[in-house]
């Protein structure tokens, strides 16, 4: 399957700080990617690159095949993009700014339909000064979306959302992405990115430190935990400290399963213990762990890597 | 290239300001026609509407910060990352800002034109002919025309300036103010261009000359031979100048970082 998007050695510094250090990896289509790391890692630096809006120092990137660069990039036409906040204009109404923005054939129509899928009636003929932090949001995922484009660059999209609109928007981003659409979105909700995201890239100190899937992220870092409603939860930690299961600091008990015969051990211990099992959920991982595990052992593997060079 | 000069003519309807200051220099044009027709010894018809009602300077304000605001407005709101994340090139957005400006610029004329024509119809059907001689062959009609190009000419000259400065300021209070003073400028130190130009020549090749195009028509006789200038040549170093300014303007839009 083509990539939608390649970057390949990707270099960009600010004056003497090298901030991007030889980005390479490929987005296929109908994917959606999360791309994470901490602040300063460089990632709204490789999506400002990606979108033309800075120059680079070497390397390449392509957008169905075509270079991007900020002085050509016809590619961008196939890009729909939000990067740090919505640029809105205070004097135009959010329909304004969508007939402004909508290209090419039915644009009502695409107009529209974006409109219902983000529930923004209510207020989209109105001047864009009076809408609130979530509205504006909304309109710039709109803008971004409007021209139903085949790869969406998302920077923070759940940014002022509240908990519908963020329904809202998950739903839109996995049915577009049915339809072929691939994302590429950067988020700190982790646990928000964790419900969407198929592939992840993490990124520290401008190096892709690993290109993954997020099943496979979860399971290498062994974090799945099992969780239990009980008829007493004081009893059950005290007997699973005593049988020697790991728990984690949750306030609910949870019990990290170091292997399959974790939960049947478990389970065996209450029973035998004299305490009545409410419900039982496997959870698996979650990605913040998983990724700061990531971060730290890529660290480390730096530090070691530049001690030996001394 | 067409379609990023509409969204640039779409967003300039959209503002309250255009139509305020379009409804602010009709009532100016009016207000000066009248005062024209009751005055007529003060505010002399045939020149009040030459000077189209004394709405040339109003237009060129308007200009100039319309200029620094199509530019410095999209840093302002957070938009100019939306605008050129799209498939048209850094050249083709900042041209389409160019184009949009050139039209804006036409509007004001063009209306600012047809309300003296209304004015004259209106107040001075009996009284002013502009087909009368205004001396240098012209009437008073083709005249006031020349004028108007000349100073349209060398509101551009000032435009490409200001264009230059949003660019690498992104600050339109910083735009906005050298263009208000390049306005001034020219009238300011005339006296001191003179003395310069009759000390040396090619002193008079430089751009604050250039803007003092439109008085050398209103009044060839006094600036041609303190100038030491043509008319073409005006219009020539006028053109070169709004080139080479736009030009870098264009190279630093080009090369910045958003």
């Amino acid at each position: 399957m083509s990539s939608i998007l390649s970057v390949q050695n990707l270099n960009k510094s600010f004056g003497n700080k090298h901030v991007l250090h030889d980005v390479s990896f490929d987005l296929k289509p109908g994917h959606i990617v999360g791309l994470v790391g901490p602040n300063g890692a460089g990632k709204s630096t490789l999506m400002k690159t990606m979108l033309g809006l800075f120059n680079y120092d070497s390397g390449s990137i392509k957008i169905a095949g075509e270079t991007v660069t900020p002085q050509k990039h016809e590619s961008l036409s196939k890009v729909g993009a939000l990067i740090e906040y919505p640029g809105i204009y205070p004097f135009l109404t959010g329909w304004d700014h969508l007939q402004l923005f909508a290209d090419g054939d039915h644009q009502l129509i695409h107009i529209q339909k974006i409109i219902s899928q983000l529930n923004m009636d209510s207020f989209i003929k109105r001047k864009a000064k009076g809408y609130s932090l979530g509205m504006k949001q909304k309109l710039g995922i709109a803008l971004a979306l409007v021209n139903f484009p085949e790869l969406v660059i998302l920077d923070e999209p759940m940014n002022g959302l509240d908990p519908e609109a963020t329904k809202e928007l998950r739903d839109l981003i996995i049915s577009e992405s049915q339809h072929g659409t691939t994302f590429l979105i950067s988020s700190h909700i982790l646990s928000e990115l964790q419900r969407l995201a198929q592939d992840l890239l993490i990124i520290d100190e401008g190096r892709i430190v690993q290109q993954t899937t997020m099943h496979e992220l979860l399971a290498s870092q062994g974090k799945q935990t099992i969780m239990l409603m009980t008829s007493d939860d004081k009893k059950t930690r005290q007997l699973l400290k005593k049988a020697r299961f790991k728990t984690t600091p949750d306030p609910r008990v949870e019990v990290v399963a170091t292997d399959d015969n974790t939960m049947p051990e478990v389970l065996r211990l209450l029973v035998e213990g004299g305490v009545d099992i409410l419900d039982v959920t496997r959870l698996e991982g979650n990605l913040e762990s998983s990724l700061l595990e990531v971060l730290k052992q890529s660290r480390i593997q730096k530090r070691l890597a530049e001690e030996e060079a001394e | 290239m067409w379609t990023l000069v509409r969204q640039e003519s779409f967003k300039l309807t959209r503002r309250v300001s255009t139509w305020v200051s379009t409804a602010f220099l009709v009532g100016i044009e009016i207000v000066f026609a009248f005062l024209s027709r009751v005055y007529p010894q003060t505010f002399v018809p045939a020149n009040m509407f030459e000077s189209l009602y004394f709405s040339r300077p109003i237009i060129n304000f308007y200009m100039i910060a319309a200029t620094a605001t199509i530019i410095t407005m999209e840093f302002q709101y957070g938009t100019m990352k939306q605008v050129l994340y799209r498939r048209y090139s850094r050249g083709q957005v900042l041209v389409s800002k160019w184009l949009a400006i050139f039209l804006y610029t036409l509007y004001w004329y063009v209306m600012s034109t047809g309300i003296a024509l209304l004015m004259k119809a209106l107040l001075f059907r009996h009284t002013l002919s502009i087909h009368q001689g205004a001396g240098d062959g012209m009437s008073i009609f083709t005249r006031g025309l020349a004028i108007s190009a000349a100073s349209f000419v060398s509101l551009w000259l000032l435009l490409s300036v200001v264009f230059l400065l949003a660019n690498l300021f992104r600050n339109s209070a910083a735009a906005v103010s050298v263009g208000i003073i390049g306005y001034f400028a020219s009238n300011i130190v005339t006296q001191l261009l003179t003395i310069l130009i009759q000390k040396w020549d090619w002193a008079k090749w430089n751009p604050v000359t250039m803007t003092l195009y439109p008085s050398m028509l209103s009044h060839p006789g006094y600036y041609q031979p303190l100038l030491r200038m043509q008319g073409w040549q005006m219009l020539l170093g006028n053109v070169i100048y709004i080139a080479i300014f736009l030009g870098i303007g264009y190279y630093v839009f080009n090369k910045r970082n958003v």
